[in-house]
């Protein structure tokens, strides 16, 4: 009884958030633990980047993030990373760089953030 | 454009005694070795403020003096001189002097120049002898090696509204860079949860340490375009570039403050903070406490306190509902006979005159100058015509018009929208303007004015007027009017008033997202006001927002049309007179008009236009009243006069409905209703009617 109404509705919504996520990559991937970040990480777009993290925040298994198309990001796309990456931990969640460009890395290295994201495991 | 300051005088007054109690409160939470930036900076933003305000003021000896204060902090404020028992005492000294100061200003009298010109001369020696040695030196003279290269620590904590401001912390840090080799400390304590982010908000904050060589300006000058937008903390760390980015003060502090109240442990660092503060407290404390007339406990300093709007409208409903009791017993004394009858008239009248001052008492407290909400614009207005590289002059007329306080609040943001948009689409860039034979820099003009029973606020300009073919069009692509209809141009007008309509070009953050008009005009209809356009092309454009004074008390006169009473507002009587029967004559369409100074007014029959019986339909057996209103003057014909008397409006908008010419009602003595004439109204009530 209780399963039911429950499962039912939670599909829907899902396959919502799926969409988001593509989206925010470029729809090249519909995987759903992986978030291709896009050229330009910019506060402009940082509502996206936004949705698109919180929908991954609870997905199983590891959750990849490719940063390697990043050309130009901002303090506004890293702190909402940082968030993501912090909050993924808390929850005892597992995350991974794929790679991220050198746009990623020398942000996060001028903000003093690259422990925080777990920058350092990736490659550049 | 001028504008007389001394209206701001008060309220500068008022904010300075208040900022002289938050510094002197910060400055006995400063712990003597160990001053929180924060608490710093305030001290120092406030001797800021004082010293801009009096500059600005003319108040020279103010100036002077805080300017000096503002050196001192400026040197603790960057660390190249500490915070000592001395130096805060002299702050404190100096928070009262400043006080005192500001208090003769006030009450315009002399300033005790010796004791200033002391204090003054203390500052700029404490200043000049610059008690430099870095605090780690203090309690080991001995010790004091040659200190390896000093380098800068950087406190910065962007608000969170500095990313939204367009600023991007990572640019900053990027410049810092440039200047030097950076150790980046970072600071995401406040980071909240991914889901409760605001991506455009910032949460984190920075700690950042830079090689001493670099000046102390250049790093500032990275931190110039956030100024305002996030606490920055600038400090020369005495020591090797530590492991951690704690400041090194904090041990000497414990020490040197264990010398003083012998109780504390070195070890509780905790208590050290709590203990301190006793000590630079009771040192002025107990000075002002000699001088009588600068107790700082002394509620007095500021002469105003802030009051409820409730219990003010209270005050005023009842005061109100007295008015009419007394209008009553007045009434009700006039028909006594007998030996006490003189006494109790007597009584009576000094019953009217003390109401009168009463009831003008309260409407005062409510009524503010409009000069508060133009105040505000001089300085809007030069921005905005900065960032749009137009010449713009402000033109403010009619500040000391006085308005209701709710009706202030109100009106300010829909005349920001207004000033905007004459600024934004109305004001021409100067070329264009320069093409157009006119001055190179724009006009827009504020004006208020009390106009019958109203408050009437004007914004003009002399640009380019509205646009009637742009909004005509604009308003076709929308589908908000037919391909074919046609409007006048009133009617066109109105379009501007819909929501979402704008016809600028392009949006620009001053204007032109659409949102403006509509807002302001059910700001406008909230107050039970009315906005009206008026535009030419080539000429400008003229915003005039009515707005009924709700809460008035006028002085009225009472006049006879049949069985009923109305109240001619004072205010708009020229004079009342008896009309011979040379004296009129009839225009065919045009009513009767009667010869008044070289002139021919209209006559309006009350009687004709409320429709009731009057007394007589001979004009030279009842009275004209000579009313002026909107710059127009009428007679009108009533039976009788019977009395001037003060009447409390009642409003009818809100009780019943609008009526044109009439401005509201109130309660005579005799309990009876009595419609209160509203004359401009009337006039053009009277006038279409004839036109009709």
């Amino acid at each position: 009884m209780n399963l039911r109404p429950r499962t039912k509705p939670a599909r829907s919504p899902k396959r919502g958030r799926q969409a988001a996520v593509a989206a925010a990559p470029r729809g090249k991937s519909k995987r759903r633990n992986h978030l291709v970040l896009k050229a330009e990480c910019t506060l402009a777009d940082a509502g996206e980047l936004k949705s698109a993290l919180c929908a991954l925040l609870p997905q199983d298994g590891t959750v990849t993030l490719d940063g390697t198309a990043v050309e130009r990001i901002d303090t506004a796309a890293l702190q909402l990373l940082a968030a993501f990456v912090r909050d993924r931990r808390l929850a005892g969640a597992a995350l991974q760089w794929q790679s991220a460009s050198p746009a990623v890395h020398s942000a996060a290295r001028l903000l003093g953030m690259e422990t925080m994201l777990a920058l350092n495991e990736a490659a550049s | 454009m001028t504008v007389d300051l001394t209206q701001f005088h008060d309220a500068f007054f008022e904010e300075s005694f208040e900022a002289l109690d938050a510094m002197e409160a910060a400055l006995l939470k400063l712990d003597i070795g160990a001053p929180d930036p924060e608490l710093i900076n305030t001290i120092f933003r406030v001797a800021h403020s004082i010293k801009g305000g009096s500059a600005t003021f003319g108040f020279t000896e103010i100036a002077s003096f805080t300017h000096s204060l503002e050196t001192l902090l400026d040197e603790l404020r960057s660390g190249t001189m500490r915070v000592t028992d001395q130096v805060s005492d002299t702050l404190l000294k100096s928070i009262d002097v400043m006080r005192a100061m500001l208090r003769a200003v006030q009450a315009k009298q002399p300033i005790d120049a010796q004791r200033v010109s002391d204090l003054q001369f203390d500052l700029e020696v404490i200043i000049a002898t610059k008690n430099a040695p870095p605090p780690a030196t203090a309690p080991a003279p001995t010790a004091a090696s040659p200190a390896p290269p000093p380098r800068w620590q950087v406190r910065f904590r962007p608000f969170r509204e500095l990313m939204a401001r367009g600023n991007d912390p990572l640019r900053m840090l990027r410049e810092l860079h440039e200047l030097g080799e950076v150790r980046t400390q970072i600071d995401a304590q406040n980071l909240p949860p991914l889901a409760d982010i605001e991506p455009q908000d910032c949460h984190l904050a920075w700690t950042l340490e830079l090689p001493g060589e670099i000046a102390e300006e250049a790093i500032r000058q990275v931190f110039d375009w956030a100024e305002g937008d996030c606490d920055l903390a600038i400090e020369r760390l005495g020591d090797a570039p530590a492991a951690a980015p704690t400041p090194e003060p904090t041990e000497p502090v414990v020490e040197t403050l264990a010398a003083e109240p012998p109780a504390a442990a070195p070890t509780a660092a905790e208590s050290a903070p709590a203990a301190s503060v006793p000590a630079p407290a009771a040192a002025p404390r107990s000075e002002s406490a000699a001088k009588a007339e600068s107790g700082p406990g002394a509620p007095s300093d500021s002469g105003s306190i802030r009051v409820s709007v409730d219990k003010i409208d209270e005050l005023m409903n009842t005061v109100g509902e007295l008015v009419i009791t007394q209008a009553m017993l007045s009434q009700l004394g006039g028909q006594f006979e007998g030996p006490q009858a003189e006494q109790l008239r007597a009584g009576l009248g000094q019953l009217e005159r003390n109401m009168r001052e009463l009831q003008e008492s309260v409407m005062r407290v409510r009524m503010l100058p409009i000069s508060f909400v133009f105040s505000r614009f001089p300085r809007m207005v030069r921005d905005l015509a900065h960032r749009l590289g137009k010449q713009i002059e402000l033109k403010l007329t009619g500040e000391q018009t006085e308005l209701d306080k709710t009706v202030l609040e109100k009106i300010g943001d829909p005349l920001v929208h207004l000033v905007r948009n004459c600024i934004d689409h109305g004001i021409e860039p100067p070329e264009k303007r320069i093409a157009a034979r006119k001055p190179a820099a724009g006009t827009v003009h504020l004006d208020a004015a009390h106009r019958g029973g109203n408050i009437a606020v004007e914004v003009s300009d002399d640009g380019g007027g509205l646009d009637k073919e742009r909004i005509l069009a604009k308003a076709r692509s929308r589908g908000l009017i037919g391909a074919n209809d046609t409007l006048s141009d009133a009617e066109i007008y109105e379009l501007i008033f819909l929501p979402g309509f704008s016809t600028a070009e392009k949006t620009t953050d001053v204007s032109g997202r659409g949102v403006g008009m509509d807002v302001v005009r059910r700001n406008v209809k909230s107050l039970g006001g009315k906005i009206e356009v008026n535009s030419e092309s080539g000429r400008g454009s003229r915003f005039t927002i009515t707005l009924p004074l709700t809460l008035a008390i006028v002085d009225g006169q009472s006049v006879a049309v049949g069985s009923e009473t109305y109240i001619v507002p004072l205010i708009s009587i020229v004079e009342s007179m008896q009309l011979k029967d040379g004296n009129v004559s009839r225009l065919s369409g045009k009513g009767e008009v009667f010869s008044f100074r070289g002139d021919y007014l209209p006559i309006i029959r009350l009687h004709e236009l409320f429709g009731i019986a009057p007394r007589t339909h001979e004009l030279h057996e009842g009275l004209v009243v000579v009313a002026e209103g909107d710059g127009c003057r009428a007679g009108l014909f009533v039976d009788d006069l019977l009395g001037q008397q003060q009447v409390v409006i009642k409003s009818l908008e809100t009780n019943y409905g609008h009526i044109e010419g009439i401005s509201g009602a109130t309660i005579l003595g005799d309990g009876s209703v009595s419609l209160i004439l509203d004359v401009p109204g009337l006039i053009r009530v009277a006038s279409m009617r004839v036109a009709a």
